[in-house]
């Protein structure tokens, strides 16, 4: 019975006209095209610089500012009313003014006579554009008097080092978690109209006029996910190792382990919605708001421990926490099963919950 | 069964909410036979049909099909039972063959058995030149005839035909009668609603629902004397002609 039910969900899938194709362009677009999007890295800066001084100091100042990468330079505003002027106009994200005795204080090794004047409209540009800038004038100092400095050597020297993602590259970071995006949509929409569709089309009748068990059927159902989400997984990583090089640093076999488990809570939910609904469209919506809520409080985008404790709780009732979670740390950290145990076991009880609630809610006479 | 009976109902009454859709009605229906449901759109066939093949639960009922109890058994009598719906339910996207083989896997034929199933059922109905298209692209007469086909592609003692000739032309629904005549020379006892009044005809006995109640039940020849007509279609409009549920 399984392989006979087995073998229509599959030919049934592939015959579907849009659903292979989805299957290939998804992973595609997910690890080619979002890896920059998604970026919270700040760059294209504009900057506009008022040089009151002049001097061959400050010019190299400038200089520094703008082969840092993360500017660009609007222009040399003659006045400071003119560097106003550009940023009331949107063009200036941030001002560097620079005083006449900057050479002079300088040399004398005191304080700088510099301001920044950042543009807060969109804050988080200004802040980390006004963190940038004061960077880049600390650097300057420190490498343009490191003679000075080393003689005195009385200075304790911070540096920070960063692990696991050595150069701050955001798409490494993003790539995990793309990754369990792609599973967790395609899983979760997917099924959904599956039984949806069988209702629809009244074949769900002359399923259940046979002697069939529900558990089978619901199984066999999800069962072909298990293939899908193992087939996504896969080109994601090959398409990330080919394209950015990137590879992962823990087992490739937890990976596909993790997968496993969340399958189960989003092909369940996906089933589950299925069941409840009437029509393609409820299914889609339901299916819709489910994975807002997920993708918005999973930690993807933004860390959990910034949330508001009321929040925090609420996530625990997330799987795409547990999994996005555990993708990261695999992926990036080379975290064991040992490990991110906790991850597997919320991943397991929520799956256990949907799998049951599914198989019991579906009804084989109304 | 002892007495012949392979289906009996006593009390059949389901409630939609304040509607009651079949309104406490008894009936049985023998061994072999070929017993026609009639009644007007909505009087009530296909709700009381669906609770006999296990679709639906009655909210009340006492009785059995092939020998199974309606209310605690509905798995086990699905076993012995097939049954067409209305609505056509093959799968569109499967071929002619893959529709045989899914079903006669689900109701557990061996792999033998299944691939002999086939080639019988699609010489019988002449459909070697349709066995690897999808069913969604065969003519709806053809689609019916396959779907009939597969209903008993588990041998069972009963078939539910839930007006399978809708929608099909003239020449195949006489074929679609002697099909039926066949599986009933086997034994198979064939449960069937139409709106046709010829097909009436055909059936050893037939019931004719109104406003969920069963007005009349009773062989056609019988019906015809009772009423002193001359045909079933004039037996019916004199019955479901007061009906209210129109």
């Amino acid at each position: 019975m399984w392989t006979y039910l087995l073998e229509k969900e599959f030919k049934q899938f592939f015959r579907d006209p849009g659903l292979p194709k989805m299957l290939i362009t998804f992973p595609l677009m997910m690890m080619l095209i979002f890896p920059f999007a998604v970026s919270m890295e700040i760059k294209n800066i504009n900057l506009v610089v008022v040089d009151n001084n002049q001097t061959v100091t400050s010019g190299r100042l400038i200089d520094k500012c703008v082969k840092s990468g993360y500017f660009r330079l609007v222009e040399k505003s003659p006045t400071p009313e003119r560097a106003q002027y550009l940023m009331d106009l949107n063009e200036a994200d941030a001002i560097l003014t620079i005083f006449s005795d900057f050479e002079k204080q300088f040399e004398a090794g005191n304080e700088l006579p510099v301001s920044i004047k950042v543009n807060t409209i969109n804050g988080s540009k200004g802040n980390i554009g006004a963190g940038y800038l004061s960077n880049c004038i600390r650097n300057f100092v420190k490498e343009e008097s490191a003679g000075e400095m080393a003689s005195a050597g009385s200075n304790i020297d911070v540096s920070t080092k960063f692990y696991y993602n050595k150069y701050m590259d955001y798409k490494v970071f993003m790539v995990p978690a793309l990754i369990a995006i792609a599973i967790t949509m395609i899983t979760g929409f997917f099924p959904a109209l599956n039984i949806v569709n069988e209702k629809e089309t009244g074949t769900i009748e002359q399923i259940n006029v046979t002697p069939i068990s529900k558990s089978v059927f619901i199984l066999c159902k999800l069962i072909p996910y298990w293939a899908v989400s193992f087939f996504v997984l896969s080109s994601c990583l090959i398409i990330a190792w080919i394209v950015f090089g990137y590879t992962c640093a823990g087992s490739i076999l937890t990976l596909f382990i993790f997968t496993a488990l969340h399958i189960m809570v989003t092909a369940g939910l996906g089933l589950l919605i299925s069941n409840y609904s009437d029509n393609a469209q409820q299914a889609m919506f339901i299916t819709w708001f489910f994975m807002m809520v997920f993708m918005l409080i999973s930690g993807i985008f933004t860390p959990i421990s910034s949330m508001p404790l009321w929040t925090q709780t609420i996530t625990y009732l997330n799987p795409l926490r547990y999994y996005a979670d555990a993708m990261r740390f695999i992926y990036l950290k080379g975290s064991t099963f040992a490990d991110i145990w906790y991850d597997a076991l919320g991943l397991f009880v929520i799956g256990s919950v949907m799998m049951g609630w599914t198989i019991l809610s579906y009804k084989k006479s109304k | 069964m002892e007495n012949g009976n392979i289906i009996e109902v006593k009390g059949l009454t389901k409630k939609f909410g304040t509607f009651t859709a079949v309104d406490n009605i008894s009936f049985d229906v023998k061994k072999g036979e070929i017993f026609g449901f009639l009644g007007a759109n909505g009087a009530g066939k296909t709700t009381a049909m669906k609770i006999l093949c296990g679709l639906s639960k009655p909210t009340s009922c006492e009785g059995y099909v092939a020998g199974f109890d309606i209310n605690s058994e509905q798995e086990k009598i699905k076993h012995h039972i097939g049954y067409m719906s209305q609505k056509f339910s093959l799968y569109s996207d499967l071929k002619v063959w893959e529709n045989i083989r899914l079903f006669g896997g689900i109701y557990g034929l061996k792999r033998k058995d299944i691939a002999q199933r086939t080639e019988v059922i699609i010489k019988t109905l002449g459909m070697q030149d349709w066995k690897d298209s999808l069913v969604g692209t065969i003519p709806q007469g053809w689609k019916q005839k396959l779907a009939f086909s597969i209903a008993m592609i588990h041998e069972p003692q009963i078939v539910f035909l839930d007006e399978p000739t809708g929608g099909v032309d003239p020449e195949t629904r006489r074929k679609f009668w002697e099909m039926i005549y066949d599986a009933s020379e086997k034994g198979i006892t064939i449960f069937v609603t139409t709106h046709y009044m010829d097909e009436a005809e055909y059936c050893d006995r037939v019931s004719i629902m109104v406003d969920g109640r069963i007005e009349a039940i009773d062989s056609p020849k019988a019906l015809k004397e009772k009423y002193r007509v001359n045909n079933m279609d004039s037996v019916f409009r004199i019955l479901a002609g007061g009906a209210l549920r129109q």
